[in-house]
């Protein structure tokens, strides 16, 4: 079991001080929240991709690379690079580059992003986003696995014997995962190439996201690339924690309140009950998690959101200290009954040692 | 078995446009019950949802209630819309509800639109902003749409309801109910797949490789 934070990256007000950190405050504490996340265990940092105020997280690639180089065992990835209005040849470039200098401590999670501005900034139109999704992602990876690439599509300019450069680490391309939290599509492409589906998990009821991974599982099975149990499930999820359940939810309402994304709607209760969000002590919030089997199954991967809504790094880092002293927990808890056919998600150790087979097998 | 959905945006209590709806749901039944056919109605009252529907604004999901109302609209085979005039249209309540039904759920169902209004003179609320949104969203008015004034609701007829209401509302729910007439040679009318439909039904991937490079979304 993978068990991670992602962030967004947004420069929010702290609604308790009016405080607005700078872009570099964030910028940097970003950087920090990631050294945390390695130093108490974790075992992945993902980052979105947004390329509008209030966020910070444009050029991930840099980002990750700076942490990469700061870090020891931590999985670097994305929450979600923007397969859509991003270049695939550029994403294929990037990426493997990434994988190059951190020796291969990288995964890529694609999605289309949400806002409709975007598109024409990268010279692309929203009514196109799941055709985008579609063609975009079958270009890279084909970018990846074949060293010359003759290829014609509807969104760039064709290639002809084209060499994406550098080639992936031992010969073993980033594992792939498909964010959707509400496209049915997604989960089928992600199906049909055996790669992992992740649910964001945060902003929608379990019982969509279950109806999601159900979808992703069955199909996955009809591909051909396992049973559905062996199919590769990455959650998100959002949680804050004290060590006292009251102090946690006094101390947070300021913030779900005013909250860019979820503010002004639901009161906070209806939105823990309503959704996957904890608000409570470290116990529930184990608790809770290790609930989300019930309707996932035995999943490979959990991000947690801890750096949003304008809570301070301070208060982001001690949420991780509290992450931490649980995590034993977690990963025994999630260890527990799992069946012994169900894989853990693919490391680049595992797809390198799959890539050599091959390689062995052509000879 | 014909289910027909009936929503209601009265904010009243009792409300006027409730009691309208009543009428057209009960004559609908009888309409359709007359010929031999079975008949399921659903009300779907607003009122008691207007905060999940600020909340499903705010965060794109339906809480609980508003999720079953939602169904209940998506899956009717017939729809009877009522709404209070505000403003000189439908009220915010009625179109925020329409608002968040999934595009497609109404494609060619048979909708009888009405409206309570304190006045006669708002009347035309029903042809010139009803039938433009169930247009819009493919849905199939029925040619008569009853308007209700307070004097509607005089003690003429039976139940407090004038004779020239009831009159109106019979006739409007026998179109309704002609349009329900089960007719095994008609093609059912095309719809766009729904999420639903997508989880029980998935579109093969090649399918959408092939969609995505020829450019035939949608």
């Amino acid at each position: 079991m993978q068990i991670g934070i992602f962030s967004v990256g947004d420069v929010t007000p702290d609604p308790t001080t009016g405080r607005t950190p700078t872009e570099h405050e964030r910028i940097r504490a970003t950087v920090e929240i990631a050294k945390k996340a390695d130093e108490i265990g974790l075992d992945v940092f993902a980052t979105g991709e947004h390329h509008n105020p209030p966020f910070v997280s444009s050029a991930p690639t840099t980002t990750l690379a700076w942490i990469g180089a700061q870090t020891e065992n931590l999985i670097l990835s994305t929450a979600t690079t923007l397969i859509t209005t991003t270049d695939p040849v550029l994403i294929a470039e990037n990426y493997a580059k990434l994988q190059h200098l951190t020796g291969g401590r990288v995964d890529l999670m694609l999605g289309r992003g949400n806002t409709g501005p975007v598109y024409p900034w990268f010279g692309k139109d929203i009514r196109d986003g799941l055709n985008l999704a579609i063609e975009n992602y079958d270009l890279l990876h084909r970018l990846w696995r074949e060293d010359v690439v003759n290829w014609q599509g509807r969104f760039r300019t064709p290639l002809q014997g084209f060499t994406s450069t550098p080639r992936p680490l031992d010969g073993a391309p980033p594992f792939v995962w498909h964010g959707s939290i509400r496209s049915p599509e997604i989960a089928e492409q992600a199906a049909y190439y055996g790669n992992g589906f992740f649910h964001n998990h945060i902003f929608w009821p379990p019982s969509h996201a279950g109806q999601m991974i159900d979808l992703y599982r069955r199909r996955f099975e009809h591909y051909g690339h396992g049973a559905a149990d062996q199919a590769i499930v990455g959650l998100g999820g959002q949680f804050f924690m004290r060590p006292n359940s009251q102090d946690a939810w006094k101390e947070f309402r300021p913030y779900f309140d005013v909250a860019p994304v979820y503010g002004h709607g639901p009161s906070l209760e209806d939105f823990a009950s309503q959704t996957p969000l904890t608000v409570g002590s470290p116990q529930q919030v184990l608790e809770r998690t290790l609930g989300f089997r019930e309707y996932a199954g035995d999943y490979q991967r959990q991000l947690f959101l801890v750096d949003h809504a304008g809570l301070p790094l301070k208060t982001v880092l001690e949420q991780l200290d509290l992450l931490g002293e649980i995590l034993p927990a977690l990963r025994a808890g999630f260890a527990e009954g799992r069946p012994d056919h169900v894989p853990d998600a693919p490391t680049h150790d595992s797809l390198a040692a799959s890539a050599s087979q091959r390689e062995e097998v052509d000879a | 078995m014909i289910r027909v959905a009936v929503v209601s945006a009265g904010l009243g209590a009792p409300s006027s446009t409730r009691l309208l709806a009543d009428l057209l749901g009960e004559a609908t039944e009888r309409a359709v019950a007359a010929r031999g056919e079975s008949v399921e109605t659903t009300h779907v009252e607003l009122r008691p949802l207007a905060r999940a529907l600020a909340d499903h604004l705010v965060t794109g999901f339906p809480a609980d209630d508003l999720a079953a109302a939602l169904r209940s609209v998506q899956h009717a085979d017939a729809v009877i819309a009522v709404t209070p005039v505000f403003a000189a249209s439908y009220s915010g309540l009625f179109k925020t509800f329409f608002d968040v039904v999934e595009p497609g759920a109404l494609d060619g169902t048979p909708v009888l639109v009405a409206a309570t209004a304190g006045t006669a003179r708002h009347s035309l609320v029903l042809e010139h902003a009803m039938r433009p949104l169930f247009a819009h969203l493919r849905a199939a008015p029925v040619p008569t749409g009853v308007f209700a004034a307070s004097e509607d609701f005089g003690d003429a007829g039976a139940g407090g309801v004038t004779g020239s209401l009831q009159k109106r509302v019979d006739r409007a729910a026998a179109e309704l109910a002609a349009l329900l007439a089960t007719d095994a040679g008609a093609a059912p009318t095309p719809r766009r797949r729904s999420v639903e439909d997508e989880f029980a039904d998935p579109t093969p991937f090649e399918t959408l490789l092939r969609g995505a490079r020829q450019g035939d979304d949608d």
